[in-house]
């Protein structure tokens, strides 16, 4: 531990514990999830950060989406992202989620993941090495220290718009809205 | 009863436990050739889940993780750590009543979760505790019968005056045979079973988010404590070392210097668990209990008819 940040650690250790003790939920889409193994096991060693995978979403607060998002698994994305506990940060890996990657035109791929569950940070790359995964993690630190990874707070005030474009996808979805959803429905009216 | 240690022997447990989780992942992950996390680790994982909204699933499942914690905190109070203990009352058979209330607990919360994953490790857990459970009454009836007593505290005491229980050529057998089960106790890989993470997406805690797995985690710890401290009691001597502290008996440092002694013995009793974790693969539920009836039992059974038989 750094001892200059013995302050920021009696100051708020909620969020300095969250910066450093991030249990991970891996989604294994595509090819990013190569990159995992070697990152959290001998070869680059994610745990001197405190990164460890969890086996349930509940148990996390980092959710790592590793690769090109098809419309069938989005589904089982916003499940995931939607049953951990908040505060929760979502980072999105290599260039599909953002803009679609080599899939761009294709018809089954989401092109930007953003618009159906907020992202806090992208780590670019086609894939990014465990170099970048770990740049990646200290952006993120960074991002925490600012109080600017805010997106479970944006998918809180949000909810509507984000439930609306994701029924848009899927027509009516089979589990109820996380958050109350009438303010929506008023605005209908 | 001794307020004083109503108050500091949980409170070292916890430090310790926590200390000790933090420990195990740094070892294996010396032993992965990795750097591994910093030794405080637990606590930041701690304060973390403390500080993170957690989803319940009725009272139930509130109920249970607290009963847990609470039934393992007060299996603390009744374990001389070195010369502190809280209560005297009770002794060995009220301890293995307790020793139940924290997988118990656990079920509980994890039942009322309704995951299937929580399912499957709840059975588990509950057929590896019937499994240990039997060589351990043996082990604890061998030594109950050869100190002729069932307070921890006097087993301590008589050991502080005749030597270490294991180096007693009695005692050697039922010490081997706790030995061999204490990796199921604390859960340690061979019988990582209950709270497999790959399998059954770590068992009965699969449901615990937030402040619920900062108090599992809390309750892990404490019981990490317990299964080392038990052993360390029985058959080491607790805090005493060849009569190391004879000279300064009576002053307060004895009582301060006891509690470091029985904790460095602990120490030494976890890397030796460590070092099994981590050459073992896992075991399935049959096989662990194959092994649990059959050799610890076998040699519990020899132990404690050699003790009946000189007593």
């Amino acid at each position: 531990m750094d001892r200059n940040q013995i302050s920021k650690w009696l100051k708020n250790p909620g969020k300095m514990a969250h910066k450093y003790s991030f249990h991970v939920v891996y989604f294994c889409t595509g090819c990013g999830i190569i990159e995992i193994p070697p990152s959290i096991t001998t070869r680059w060693d994610a745990e001197r950060f405190g990164i460890i995978p969890v086996a349930t979403p509940r148990q996390a607060n980092l959710f790592l989406i590793t690769g090109y998002v098809s419309t069938k698994t989005l589904k089982a994305i916003i499940r995931t992202y939607e049953q951990m506990p908040e505060p929760k940060y979502t980072v999105a890996f290599g260039s599909c989620p953002i803009n679609g990657g080599m899939y761009y035109d294709s018809y089954n791929t989401i092109t930007s993941l953003d618009k159906y569950i907020p992202v806090d940070g992208y780590i670019a790359g086609c894939m990014p090495r465990p170099e970048a995964v770990f740049i990646g993690v200290t952006h993120l630190w960074k991002l925490i220290d600012m109080d600017k990874a805010d997106g479970y707070k944006r998918y809180r005030e949000d909810y509507v718009h984000y439930r609306a474009n994701q029924e848009q996808l899927y027509g009516q979805m089979d589990w109820p809205p996380l958050f109350p959803v009438e303010k929506k429905e008023q605005a209908n009216l | 009863m001794n307020i004083v240690a109503l108050i500091v022997s949980p409170l070292i447990a916890l430090i310790t436990g926590l200390f000790f989780l933090g420990l195990s992942r740094k070892i294996s992950a010396r032993i992965h050739w990795r750097y591994g996390p910093p030794v405080y680790q637990p606590f930041i994982d701690v304060m973390r889940a403390f500080s993170q909204k957690s989803i319940t699933h009725g009272n139930f499942f509130d109920f249970g993780i607290i009963l847990s914690l609470t039934g393992t905190i007060v299996l603390v109070l009744f374990l001389p750590i070195g010369g502190l203990w809280a209560l005297n009352t009770g002794g060995l058979i009220m301890f293995l009543y307790l020793m139940l209330l924290g997988p118990f607990g656990i079920a509980l919360s994890g039942a009322a979760a309704a995951n299937p994953n929580s399912s499957i490790g709840i059975s588990r857990n509950f057929l590896l505790a019937l499994a240990y459970e039997v060589p351990l009454l043996l082990i604890l009836l061998a030594v109950m019968t050869d100190y002729n007593t069932i307070s921890l505290v006097e087993i301590v005491e008589k050991q502080a005056a005749t030597g270490m229980a294991i180096s007693s050529w009695r005692l050697v057998i039922p010490g081997i045979a706790y030995f061999l089960i204490l990796p199921a106790i604390l859960g340690l890989r061979p019988f990582e079973i209950t709270g497999a993470v790959q399998e059954i997406a770590s068992g009965p805690i699969a449901e615990f988010g937030g402040k619920h797995m900062a108090f599992y985690t809390l309750q892990h710890a404490l019981q990490t404590f317990v299964g080392i401290a038990l052993f360390v009691d029985i058959f080491l001597g607790g805090g005493t070392l060849f009569g190391l502290l004879n000279s300064l008996a009576g002053t307060v440092w004895v009582d301060i210097l006891e509690i470091f002694i029985f904790l460095l013995k602990m120490v030494l009793v976890l890397f030796i668990g460590l070092f099994v974790n981590a050459v073992y693969p896992r075991f399935r539920i049959e096989q662990a209990m194959q092994y649990l009836w059959k050799w610890p039992t076998l040699i519990a059974f020899v132990g404690l008819v050699i003790v009946a038989i000189i007593n």
